[in-house]
């Protein structure tokens, strides 16, 4: 099981790999990632809605509104990005995020943490994306998920030499 | 609409007056819009510095996160992600699928 916030559900969903993601996974969302990931009419809103009415994605309730105040103020981070973190701690699975501020809070509060270019890799170190397929969503995840050069080279250099 | 007088400096003054005869506009909406890009830039470099969350810059620009993540595309803005916590990020993933 992995606990996703909304940075990383939203850049799976645009680079069209979260269906097979939520086929290999249990993707777990918070209420509040569940709402601000299906705000609009987008691509990606309409793929993570469908997914969730599919039950493809388990969307969770988060308790604590103390918890949840306190973590916001201490990370400046918002309300999602908060009851994602806190579900990750509470249950102790990983979660994906790929927002900076949330990702320190991982660090601090000791909650395991992979991003959407992880999945990307994994996937086809799985054999589950062909290694043209993984190269094409990586450059559209260099686009959408705004990676240093130097992380796109390392994911590079996995898919492309392996 | 809420009305709020300010002390603009000459040159803001010239500026304003220059884009709004070219743009065929009244000084107010283009200082409007000129407060809007001010705050687009502001969080922009919030975000970049890693002062404020993907979803705290949404909320500000009223935007959604997917919005949000489309401008920081246009813009090519760095996601603040290291590199130590990406090979941290591998590991986990490794475990997990």
């Amino acid at each position: 099981m992995i606990i996703f916030d909304s940075s990383t559900l939203i850049l799976l969903a645009k680079v069209e790999l979260l269906k097979e993601i939520a086929r290999q996974l249990e993707v777990v969302i918070p209420r509040e990632v569940e709402r601000e990931s299906t705000v609009k009419n987008t691509f990606d809103a309409k793929l993570i809605k469908k997914l969730i009415e599919d039950g493809k994605i388990r969307v969770a309730k988060v308790r604590g509104k103390k918890g949840k105040k306190k973590l916001t103020d201490d990370f400046n981070i918002g309300e999602g990005e908060v009851s994602a973190l806190l579900l990750a701690r509470d249950k102790d699975f990983p979660l994906a995020t790929d927002d900076g501020p949330t990702i320190k809070a991982c660090k601090i509060l000791d909650v395991k943490f992979t991003t959407a270019i992880h999945f990307l890799i994994g996937t086809y170190e799985k054999g589950i994306l062909s290694k043209d397929m993984a190269l094409v969503k990586l450059e559209k995840l260099k686009k959408y998920g705004r990676y240093s050069s130097r992380i796109i080279d390392n994911a590079f250099r996995r898919i492309k030499g392996g | 609409m809420n009305v709020m007088s300010l002390r603009l400096e000459k040159r803001e003054m010239e500026l304003i007056e220059e884009m709004a005869k070219k743009e065929g506009k009244d000084k107010s909406t283009i200082t409007r819009q000129l407060i809007g890009y001010g705050l687009t830039y502001l969080m922009l470099r919030l975000y970049r510095e890693g002062r404020l969350s993907l979803e705290k810059v949404a909320k500000e620009l009223d935007l959604s996160i997917s919005e949000t993540i489309d401008l920081l595309s246009e813009f090519g803005i760095k996601a603040p992600i290291d590199y130590d916590d990406y090979l941290k990020g591998y590991e986990v993933l490794k475990e997990a699928l």
